[in-house]
């Protein structure tokens, strides 16, 4: 028994194995071609991290991603912390407390919207989801003549109020709230709370928001992404550099600066290139980091919930 | 009777909690639409009696025709670049079963954190012959110098390539994700009868992803239609005059901002609306990704259900 069972062995093994060479190129050629493009996409991070460890000289001629040392981080940072009477600390405060804002009325009038059309019976909620749609599919730059407009009548330009309420409307939050809503919680429980003398704030406040915390995430989590990086519409809205986001902060050190345009002329303090990449990472790393924790929502919530797991 | 004066209040305290969206939607949604409309007709210095026919000086305006055929020739290479190459990457992806694919979705992710001011900065060094990390290969292709690069003529390949690197990353892990819904019983199923890796992909997973696929589409094309941020960036920071009014939005805020003549700017906002909202429209009514919405009404379901209670009766 065990000599036929050796002798058979190798022919079972041999067959699969002249199959799995077949494959395994086809593998090998799609492997290579994934790592290339993940190598591909980590590269410009990577030369905007080490460039501020070098000075303005190295960064032109040492190998661009070569790390030169940690003192040049500070220098980079004692440099821009002197520009224009310290503005980037302002620039930064600006941000947070933009973008702060931003995320809590956008996920709180969001998550309230999508839990009165999945559990209301109110009336054209069709259109009312239909509009929301139209308003998410839309991209926002379509809109920011118009809102110019809109803001000057109302004398808000150069008011941070402009920014923090035009982007604090979240139709992409809002349908992904009802999408949860509809999945999450069956409407029996809502019928059999109002049964027990629920109020409709109480279904939100008791039923609702506390199995929502997945979704304030998400909500959180979209609202931070789209706004921490927003360009167009602060530099549209906001006029004085006081006022600005660390975005157009960053635009302004193009300009102003010669740290990539050597005809803007010499500023007092040196903003060079390890500065600018500095206030670059400054803009890019908090993003990357809430990208990288949050991988999977980001793909459920981009498909806005129309896959079903 | 009683029961509808019960759902009286009731609805009226979710109408009180609806509102504060439905403000930000009036608001910032539909108000801004109709002040660019009420704008249209005013008075400037292109238009000195006012009137509608703003539309026809926008259409008439010199610059109007480069713009278009600069944001064309952009969306010829990025809306078909982006799609074909996130599709074969997620197929490649989801078929791909090494351990390490989830550090590779990692990297994949990491160009979606540089946009706007910050994606001008790197793309200026990545092209920059003395700064680049691929100098190497510049210099061997014979690149030595910026100029080389940075002209005019060629901003529609750079711009295209800045766009289709900053999104392609999010959008394979968008399709990668749409590709985990597909049931493992249907793929087996396909093996089983025989399918190759490449007839699986092109045969059963790409038909099953099709309405994200489309989704993807309509919303590269809509917001590539109104690139400003880059260009802008590039023309008043790093290289003056390079793009100058080179899009349709740079041509909008140019109209607004250098020659505060906000009636042709509204004109030309409503005009770049229209194919964004045809398109929106397109994957709400002809796909089937929100038919959850479009075809389940209230009216409609309550036919369901009475059409059921019929059934079992």
């Amino acid at each position: 028994m065990s000599i036929d069972f050796k002798k058979k062995l190798p022919v079972s093994v041999a067959k699969p194995k002249r199959k799995k060479r077949k494959v395994s190129i086809g593998h090998y050629a799609v492997n290579v071609w994934l790592i290339f493009w993940a190598v591909l996409s980590v590269i410009p991070m990577l030369w905007l991290v080490l460039a501020p460890s070098k000075t303005d000289r190295e960064v032109s001629y040492k190998n661009p991603l070569s790390f030169a040392s940690f003192h040049g981080y500070v220098r980079a940072w004692k440099n821009l912390q002197d520009f224009n009477s310290g503005v980037l600390a302002r620039w930064v405060f600006n941000s947070l407390t933009y973008t702060v804002a931003i995320v809590i009325i956008a996920s709180v009038t969001a998550s309230l919207a999508g839990f009165v059309i999945s559990a209301s019976k109110i009336r054209f909620k069709k259109g009312f989801l239909i509009s929301t749609l139209i308003m998410m599919l839309v991209p926002p730059v379509a809109l920011v003549i118009p809102l110019f407009i809109e803001m000057n009548k109302v004398n808000l330009i150069d008011n941070p109020f402009s920014v923090i309420l035009i982007s604090s409307l979240y139709p992409f939050g809002a349908f992904l709230s009802y999408i949860y809503y509809s999945n999450t919680i069956p409407p029996e429980i809502y019928e059999s709370a109002r049964l027990d003398g629920c109020s409709d704030f109480k279904l939100y406040t008791r039923i609702a928001f506390p199995l929502s915390y997945p979704l304030l995430a998400l909500l959180a989590f979209f609202a931070f992404v789209g706004n921490w990086g927003n360009y167009f519409m602060p530099y549209i809205m906001l006029q004085s550099p006081t006022n600005y986001t660390l975005p157009v902060g960053l635009g302004a050190l193009f300009f102003s600066t010669p740290a990539i345009n050597p005809g803007n002329g010499a500023t007092s303090v040196p903003i060079l290139k390890p500065e600018i990449a500095l206030a670059g990472i400054l803009v890019a790393v908090p993003v990357m980091i809430v990208f990288l924790i949050s991988q999977k929502r980001l793909i459920r919530g981009m498909l806005a919930g129309s896959i079903k797991e | 009777m009683s029961q509808g004066r019960l759902h009286k209040p009731k609805n009226l305290l979710m109408i009180v909690m609806l509102s504060p969206y439905l403000l930000l939607l009036f608001l910032f949604g539909v108000l801004p639409l109709i002040m660019a409309v009420i704008n249209v007709p005013s008075k400037s210095p292109a238009n000195p009696n006012g009137g509608w026919h703003v539309f026809k000086v926008v259409l008439n305006d010199f610059r109007l025709v480069p713009a278009m055929w600069h944001v064309l020739g952009f969306m010829a290479i990025f809306v078909p670049l982006m799609i074909f190459f996130v599709v074969a990457m997620s197929l490649m992806l989801d078929a791909n079963t090494a351990p390490w694919k989830k550090y590779v979705r990692l990297a994949y992710i990491v160009p979606a954190c540089i946009s706007g001011s910050v994606a001008v900065l790197l793309w200026y060094v990545l092209l920059e012959p003395t700064l680049s990390p691929f100098k190497g290969l510049m210099h061997w292709m014979g690149v030595t110098q910026a100029i080389q690069i940075w002209r005019t003529s060629n901003l529609t390949f750079i711009l295209a390539f800045m766009a289709f690197f900053a999104l392609a990353g999010q959008w394979i892990l968008i399709q990668f994700g749409s590709l985990q819904s597909i049931s493992t019983e249907v793929l087996e199923a396909a093996r089983v009868d025989g399918c190759s890796q490449v007839q699986l992909a092109l045969k059963i997973k790409l038909p099953l992803i099709r309405k994200y696929v489309i989704y993807m589409g309509v919303l590269v094309f809509a917001g590539g239609l109104q690139i400003f941020v880059e260009p802008q960036l590039l023309n008043s920071s790093v290289y003056h005059g390079i793009a100058n009014q080179w899009s349709f939005d740079q041509l909008s805020y140019s109209l607004a901002f250098d020659n505060g003549n906000f009636g042709e700017a509204s004109a030309l906002s409503l005009m770049l609306l229209v194919p964004s909202l045809i398109g929106a429209l397109i994957v709400i009514f002809k796909t089937d990704m929100f038919e959850d919405v479009t075809l389940k009404s209230g009216r409609k379901m309550k036919k369901e259900a009475q059409a059921r209670e019929a059934a079992q009766a």
